[in-house]
């Protein structure tokens, strides 16, 4: 076999004789691999972009509110009925209908806040496990609902397979002071006692100041606090810096550390908003102070968007497992995913009413939908863009092939003599495979960086989304050679297969 | 034992409806440092009987013993082989790689010897060949950088860099005037007289061809007369000063 080095000084001699040609046959193999490239690049890009919009509006995230606030009937979210909300076959037991319905229509946990209903609040009522109005402390978790979800069952999520972050929160409202030049200030607001992992449940915060508390924070149940933006304003005036100032709470002192903003223009602070109208402290320092030991929900995101619906379907196998629910019973909890609290959010109560007690499922046809339809979408694109990538490619490879052929007529004295001091087919054949293989990777090289360039460009002048990975620019590479030894084989066997009589003699 | 021996060699060419007998029935003997010149017109069969005896064409029927071995039905990727390391060719229009030095030139059979032949060894026999030609100060040139007379020397250095047995010549003289034409020659009795190399040489012209020890004529695919030569003295016949100057 011929040493590669001279293989190589050899085959840069053949190219440099054919100048013009073997630009043309790098170029041309260059724009098909920078086409190939590009089309990966802004396929990937386009994919993450739909993913990040998705996971920033939410479609990933699933709440676990304590309590079922939907009243009735024992069939009403058990789980013989297969759905997250309840079947909507109307009220079996037939008492009270009506309310059923209502209930059931206010569709956000939120809404619950509002109209306080669950299996305990009835008097009349009897139950088979201690009421929250027995269970000391627990009524001071706020919305005075069935503190039934744990830290554990937070703990226990989080080692679900396909979850991404778990946060535990204790809300309810409070009011905030703090003096501020000796004057005392108060601002009715909504307390978030939660884990520091809120944050990357909420894409959309920003924290214009500070940041949000850490781990550490939790762990120690430490007294900080992150101010919403509105809050914040009202508190320690508008775009003051109130990090590092001092707010009571219960009269204890807190520590502010951060203020929390929108990253969207679509959702902007607002007064009651409960989102930036509000604050937000470790919920170990909020157990501690009230001496609580249950949560008022559980959030969630998972990896995937597409794996949402069939998570919140887990979460509600393992938590009725965990509080040991039989068939019959209804769950002690709501497991909500974004999409369904979309359905009903900013519509007149009556309309979310209609809507969600009417078309059980709702929430399959929303964002879970139309994440899968844009990727279809996405997808038909990236297969049309490859498609011609791959035409390029070819193209680039038959113009390698082309000036392999001419090169064996050019050179058939040069084979001959080769074949006359020894060479043997494979040698001529690695000698022409390696030219068309270097040219491959030349253009291959050039059309990488090309298909960088054109990304870039892309990215920089029409804001496409744009994911240049390494791998798939070696892969690029990799097609290239694939493609030179395809296209340089058949000018190879036909040098090979010179006579070298004949060969010797060519003119 | 000869170095070569033909037996019966025939060799038939289908040209359309018509069957050319290139070689008929030939038989030949060549020992171990002859200098044999074969000579025929055009169409004689001489050319055919070269590629035969340079391994790159097998006969249709008869045997070749090269070196006692019949290579006659050997495959093509041994025959290469053989080539390789037994026989140097020395070729009428020199053959060598354009836009390549004179050292890579010499190099090129090296680079097909099995087992590989590291490159600074390459190097160095490449170099010693060329020395030997008196060409070592030239070995960095380009082929159009060198006269003819130094083309082919670089070719013979190249045929010789492989230590042959046999060097093959056809018409080496046939692109260069008759002074170098005479240098040329010494150059090749020079490699018989000195290390005993077999030399075969095939021409149409007789002034070249008794330089030779040894005539074959040959005409019509058939031997017609063989005879020992008394041969010319090429080093006799020209001035010692061109052999150095090329």
């Amino acid at each position: 076999m011929m040493p590669l080095g001279h293989c190589l000084a050899l085959t840069l001699g053949a190219l440099k004789r054919n100048r013009l040609q073997t630009v043309l046959a790098i170029v041309g193999m260059g724009v098909g691999v920078g086409a190939l490239v590009t089309s990966v690049a802004l396929g990937r890009g386009a994919q993450q972009a739909i993913n990040d919009q998705l996971r920033a509006a939410g479609a990933n995230v699933i709440v676990v509110t304590a309590g079922n606030y939907l009243q009735g009937g024992g069939n009403v979210g058990t789980h013989e009925g297969g759905e997250l909300m309840g079947t909507p076959n109307g009220p079996k037991s037939g008492e009270d209908g009506t309310s059923h319905m209502s209930y059931r229509g206010m569709g956000a946990p939120w809404g619950g806040r509002f109209i306080k209903v669950h299996e305990e609040d009835d008097p009349f009522a009897v139950h088979d496990h201690p009421t929250a109005a027995q269970r000391l402390g627990d009524s001071m978790a706020g919305l005075g609902a069935a503190a039934t979800l744990t830290r554990k069952d937070a703990d226990a999520i989080r080692a679900m397979s396909g979850v991404q972050y778990v946060a535990s929160s204790i809300q309810e409202d409070q009011r905030l002071k703090v003096l501020v030049e000796g004057e005392e200030k108060t601002w009715f607001t909504y307390m978030r006692g939660t884990d520091d992992t809120l944050p990357m449940i909420r894409t959309g915060w920003v924290f214009p100041r500070g940041a949000f508390f850490t781990a550490d924070d939790v762990k120690a149940s430490r007294q900080v606090m992150v101010l919403g933006r509105v809050a914040a304003d009202h508190l320690f005036g508008h775009d003051a810096n109130p990090v590092g100032q001092t707010v009571l709470l219960w009269n204890q002192k807190f520590t502010v550390v951060g203020v929390l903003g929108s990253r969207s223009w679509a959702a902007q602070p607002t007064p009651g908003d409960h989102e930036f109208d509000a604050f937000y402290i470790p919920i170990t320092t909020v157990q501690k102070l009230l001496d609580l030991g249950k949560l008022n929900t559980i959030t969630l995101t998972t990896y995937s968007v597409g794996d949402t619906t069939q998570i919140a379907r887990e979460v509600v196998d393992l938590l009725r497992q965990r509080h040991k629910i039989n068939a019959r019973m209804p769950d002690d909890f709501t497991v909500r995913t974004e999409a369904q609290l979309a359905i009903g959010h900013g519509l007149p109560p009556d309309v979310a009413r209609v809507l969600a007690g009417n078309m059980a499922g709702m929430d399959q046809i929303t964002i879970g939908r139309i994440a899968d339809s844009l990727k279809r979408a996405n997808n038909t694109m990236l297969t049309l863009l490859a498609g011609v990538a791959t035409v390029s490619l070819l193209v680039g490879g038959i113009g390698i092939m082309n000036i392999l052929l001419l090169s064996v007529t050019e050179r058939t004295r040069e084979i001959g003599l080769r074949v006359a001091v020894g060479a043997q087919r494979s040698d001529v054949i690695m000698q022409f495979v390696g030219e068309a293989v270097l040219l491959s990777v030349v253009g291959g090289l050039l059309g990488t960086a090309v298909g960088a360039l054109a990304s870039g460009s892309l990215e920089k002048l029409f804001k496409y989304s744009i994911d240049i990975s390494i791998a798939s620019s070696l892969a690029a590479i990799a097609v290239a050679a694939v493609l030179g030894i395809i296209f340089g084989v058949y000018p190879a066997r036909r040098a090979a297969g010179l006579d070298p009589i004949e060969a010797l003699h060519h003119e | 034992m000869s170095i070569i021996s033909l037996r019966n060699l025939t060799k038939t060419y289908q040209m359309g409806d018509n069957t050319v007998h290139a070689l008929r029935s030939v038989s030949l003997d060549v020992e171990q440092g002859e200098f044999v010149t074969i000579i025929g017109p055009s169409g004689s069969g001489k050319s055919t009987m070269m590629h035969i005896l340079g391994c790159l064409d097998r006969p249709t029927s008869g045997q070749f013993l090269l070196n006692g071995r019949d290579v006659s039905a050997l495959p093509r990727d041994e025959l290469a082989g053989i080539r390789n390391k037994q026989i140097g060719f020395v070729f009428q229009g020199f053959n060598l790689l354009p836009r390549t030095t004179a050292l890579e030139n010499v190099e090129v059979p090296l680079l097909y010897n099995r087992p590989a032949v590291p490159a600074a060894e390459r190097h160095k026999r490449a170099m010693a060949a060329l020395t030997s030609m008196g060409l070592g100060q030239r070995a960095h040139h380009h082929p159009s950088q060198l006269s003819g007379g130094q083309q082919q020397r670089v070719a013979i250095s190249r045929a010789l860099v492989n230590e042959p047995s046999l060097i093959l010549a056809d018409e080496p003289t046939g692109n260069l005037d008759t002074k170098t034409s005479i240098e040329v020659m010494a150059l090749l009795q020079e490699l018989r007289e000195k290390r005993t190399i077999t030399v075969v040489l095939i021409t149409h012209d007789m002034d070249v061809a008794r330089y030779g020890t040894r005539i074959v004529s040959i005409r019509d695919g058939q031997i017609v007369s063989d005879k020992a030569n008394a041969p010319m003295r090429a080093a006799e016949v020209m001035t010692p000063r061109s052999v150095v100057n090329g």
